[in-house]
């Protein structure tokens, strides 16, 4: 048999995922308050974005919330140039944040960057620089509701 | 099945003499089919058998033979398949799949994908160490050239660090040829008793330890801040390398193993993963490649068959790392794939945002 | 002393039809959380986790990247079986027996409000022959349940006793998902699902999570209390092709009991053993399960209903927890028997407690037609 035969196929489910009352609390102060809380681990003193119910090292749960700081320091970043099917449109430039009194790092896109020459733009994402969160006017209680600026673009 | 039975003739069995079934399959999105481990039961002789599925995302292949193991080291079976099968290349964009492993609250949203986290860890290892991208192009020239020798490779052939350097940036500093094809393939190992090894096998390769460590999925606590570790090294490989060698009773391992079959889908893994298994210190590993210590006639030879780099079926490419390794153990690798004098081989496999890492030590009879 | 696993504590959710205020992370630590505090002990004494899901139905590829954490595994050897969650136990047994590790971690869990059952289950079909058909988990199950009522001439009150049975016992069962009995005439009268199951045949779909602990036969030796032992286990599965199976007949159950009798040395399964509790996925499918379990020969399950050997007050009592047809957290639903087989023979049950009962026996099954089963005897 030369000619093997394909069977064209599709994988259409559709979820609805709970979003809990942690992440309700924080969707709803990023929308409402223009503000990023996190959880704070009661043990550890973890500052955890994105928030969790409870602290994966101390395995204990987590009630208190402080609010974090609106500047914060790449910890890593890329730039992608390339079309992935249902990802979003190239080119665009993610970055980890360490934002000012938080303890873990939380990627979003960064919007102030000159994407047109890879290596250029690279340079300009280093790991150490300083960006700012940039809320939205409309907000809609998603993860977009921000995104983050270099401070010095 | 194809795997299945090359796997018994190897062994000298038949399906007659395997008493239980581990099946080992990742994402099922990929084949796009729910459980396509049930769907396969019949073709790897499940039926009728104790037969079970193992899942750990890339290490999937790994977890699976760990599983094999386990049930002969509980004593209850005295000989296991370990079986399964990928056709990644049958889902037309596996980033788009790739992309449904992150949380879909907080991450999804920004096209993570694999090929993102390697550039993450890309950036760290060049920000901490100076890592430079044409040491990771050499990775990829060398295991390329290996995979000459390897008949069942996908990629393979003679390409320079400027090939590499001219290939398409996918995500910064990540190029096409710092990543894994996207393939199709089986594997399968039998896994038996030491009483029917002895029995059945003038060289076998003996199984001397298994480990594997679970860390957390969000790669940003491992940056900066309050993290335990840094997403630059690979410090959970670093964790399951350390039980797997007390295990094995291995203290140095730098001298004591010859050779090591890794599963690293980029470049930068790899160089990242040799420095955890202690093969040389953290930030070495560039030079030493370089200098061809992690070639075939180098201190170690690592990926003699030109490993994930060269083909990634993803349920059963940690597998493949272990049918490998048993190889070199066994002296059966194919002529200029066969490393000399084998008496350890270190077998890995990575699974999650690098967060689940196995560790395999197949040793020789000592 | 015992050479066996042993058992030293089990956490379970709510079961509910649909957990919206809470995240699936957040329902599975609950349930890890639970279990460690009832058996006394803190996460750092653990030293290895098994999780048993289905990404499919947790809508994320490779679940266990986010809920390893909360399943307890940050810097354990964790690995993930996806069969069912009773699969979990016989992973982390065997685990243990190796020797390697003293104190596993089980955890299973879904939430099948979050995702369309029917419509991931109908991807379980091959693309080629099956999936066209428009077959999904029900209309499977019922063309097991007619091949068994149709060769053995059951009739549809015999089922109908089965689900008014477990809706009663179900009723007693605080974590039950469904918990108002029902009439004989209210199962008679409900609609038709896809013949001959009808609507109250039909095990419900559910939220929940479900967490036990395992030690090693050398941890549980050095226990001051006496702890339930995992005597005895074994598993199998059948041809995925219905169209090869005789589908009034559980070879893969039959041989997973015989082994799991085996090890636990038991000789007459309806004499020894004081609850059990099985995946009764439809009423029907729980009189295929006696016949499995080697309760009864072959087309005897109905004598069992008909004198009462497996209600609450009989000699044999089955799902005193309800059942599947009362809380069926479909993935988990077989981690959540053995739960409650432990609970039974640690005398734990509450108001569904079986008086004296000190050999409880589980049933997990998987896949279309409960393809694959395992099989769980729990002693004192
Ligand atoms: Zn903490």
């Amino acid at each position: 048999m030369k000619e093997m035969m394909t069977l064209k196929g599709g994988w259409n489910v559709k979820y609805n995922y709970a979003v809990g009352p942690t992440g309700t609390r924080f969707f709803k102060a990023l929308k409402g308050e223009a503000k990023i809380i996190a959880p704070k681990c009661p043990k550890c003193g973890l500052v955890m974005l994105p928030p969790r119910s409870f602290c994966e090292r101390c395995f204990v749960p987590i009630d208190e919330w402080v609010e974090v700081g609106m500047e914060g320091t790449i910890q890593a970043f890329t730039v992608v140039p390339v079309k992935f099917e249902s990802l979003p449109d190239p080119p665009y430039a993610i970055a980890y944040v360490l934002l000012d009194g938080a303890g873990t790092a939380m990627v979003n896109f960064v919007k102030n960057v000159d994407l047109s020459d890879l290596r250029k733009a690279a340079k300009k994402l280093a790991i150490g620089k300083r960006v700012r969160v940039v809320f939205e006017k409309k907000r809609k209680g998603t993860i977009h509701d921000f995104h983050y600026e270099l401070l010095k673009p | 099945m194809q795997a299945a039975m090359a796997a018994l003739d190897d062994a000298g069995m038949t399906m007659e003499d395997i008493e239980a079934v581990v099946y080992s399959m990742a994402p099922s999105e990929f084949l796009g089919v729910n459980e396509p481990d049930r769907w396969c039961v019949d073709a790897v002789g499940g039926r009728g058998r104790p037969f079970m599925r193992i899942h750990t995302g890339g290490a999937t292949g790994i977890s699976a033979a760990h599983a094999g193991f386990y049930h002969v080291a509980s004593g209850l079976f005295d000989s296991v398949l370990v079986v399964g099968a990928d056709k990644v290349r049958e889902c037309r964009d596996s980033q788009q799949v790739l992309n449904t492993i992150w949380d879909p609250l907080f991450e999804r949203q920004f096209g993570l994908t694999t090929i993102t986290m390697a550039a993450f860890q890309a950036v760290r290892h060049m920000q901490i160490y100076g890592t430079r991208e044409e040491r990771m192009a050499l990775v990829a020239v060398r295991s390329r050239g290996n995979a000459l020798n390897n008949p069942v490779a996908h990629l393979k052939g003679r390409i320079t660090v400027d090939d590499v350097m001219a290939s398409p940036y996918l995500c910064w500093p990540i190029k096409k040829y710092d990543t894994c094809p996207s393939s199709a393939g089986g594997a399968a190992v039998v896994i038996v008793s030491e009483e029917k090894a002895r029995k059945r096998c003038t060289r076998p390769a003996w199984i001397k330890a298994c480990s594997e460590v679970a860390n957390t999925v969000f790669l940003g606590d491992q940056m900066g801040g309050m993290a335990q570790m840094d997403f630059a090294d690979s410090d959970i490989l670093a964790m399951a390398a350390e039980e797997a060698y007390r295990q094995a009773g291995i203290r140095n391992p730098r001298r004591e193993i010859q050779t090591a079959e890794l599963y690293a889908p980029f470049t930068i893994c790899e160089l990242s993963m040799v420095e955890a298994l202690g093969f040389c210190r953290k930030g070495e590993s560039g030079r030493l490649n370089e200098e061809g210590f992690f070639s075939m006639d180098g201190g170690i030879a690592v990926n003699p068959s030109g490993g994930t780099l060269c083909a990634n079926a993803i349920a059963i490419t940690a597998l493949a790392r272990v049918c490998d390794g048993a190889l070199q153990v066994m002296g059966k690798a194919p002529s200029g794939m066969q490393v000399r004098n084998v008496r350890h081989a270190v077998c890995t496999g990575e699974g999650g945002s690098f967060q689940f890492h196995a560790v395999m030590i197949l040793g020789d009879d000592d | 002393m015992s050479d066996k696993v042993a058992i030293l504590g089990v956490g379970m959710t709510k079961i509910d039809s649909a957990k919206k205020d809470q995240k699936l992370d957040d329902m599975v630590f609950e349930a890890a959380s639970k279990a460690l505090a009832q058996a006394s002990l803190d996460r750092e004494e653990i030293d290895s986790v098994v999780i048993a899901a289905c990404d499919e139905l947790d809508g994320r590829c490779i679940s266990s990247m986010l809920l390893a954490m909360p399943a307890g595994a940050y810097l354990k050897d964790e690995i993930k079986v996806t069969d069912d969650g009773s699969y979990g136990v016989i992973l982390a047994a065997m685990r243990l027996m190796t020797g390697l590790f003293d104190l596993s971690l089980v955890v299973s869990w879904c939430k099948t409000s979050e995702a369309p059952l029917s419509d991931v289950m109908s991807m379980r079909w091959d693309p080629f022959y099956h999936r066209g058909i428009g077959m999904n988990h029900i209309t499977a199950a019922a063309l097991m349940a007619g091949a068994y009522a149709e060769r053995h001439g059951i009739s549809s009150d015999i089922p109908a006793k089965v689900v008014v049975k477990n809706r009663r016992n179900g009723s007693r069962n605080l974590n039950a998902h469904l918990r108002t009995p029902v009439t004989m005439g209210e199962v008679r009268l409900s609609p038709r699902v896809s013949w001959p199951l009808r609507a109250l045949d039909c095990a419900p779909e559910s939220d929940g999570a479900c967490a036990l602990i395992l030690a090693s036969p050398r941890r549980a030796k050095k226990l001051k209390r006496d702890a339930v032992r995992l005597a005895g286990f074994g598993w199998a599965a059948d041809s995925y092709y219905l169209g090869e199976r005789m589908l009034w007949d559980s070879p893969s159950l039959r041989i997973a009991a015989g082994k799991a009798y085996g090890m636990a040395k038991i000789k007459e399964p309806v004499a020894e053993i004081d609850a059990a509790e099985i995946s009764d996925f439809t009423s029907y499918h729980e009189l295929l399960a006696y016949e499995g379990l080697g309760f009864c020969g072959s087309g005897q399950a109905q004598d069992l209903i008909r004198e009462g050997i497996t209600a609450r007050e009989g000699g044999l009592p089955v799902n005193p927890s309800g059942g599947l047809l009362c809380s069926n957290p479909f993935t988990a639903a077989g981690l959540f028997r053995i739960c409650e087989a432990f609970l039974q023979v640690a005398g734990k049950a509450g108001d569904h407690q079986i008086r004296g009962a000190t050999k409880a026996l589980a049933q997990g099954s998987a896949g279309f037609c409960a393809q694959g089963n395992a099989v769980f005897v729990l002693t004192q």
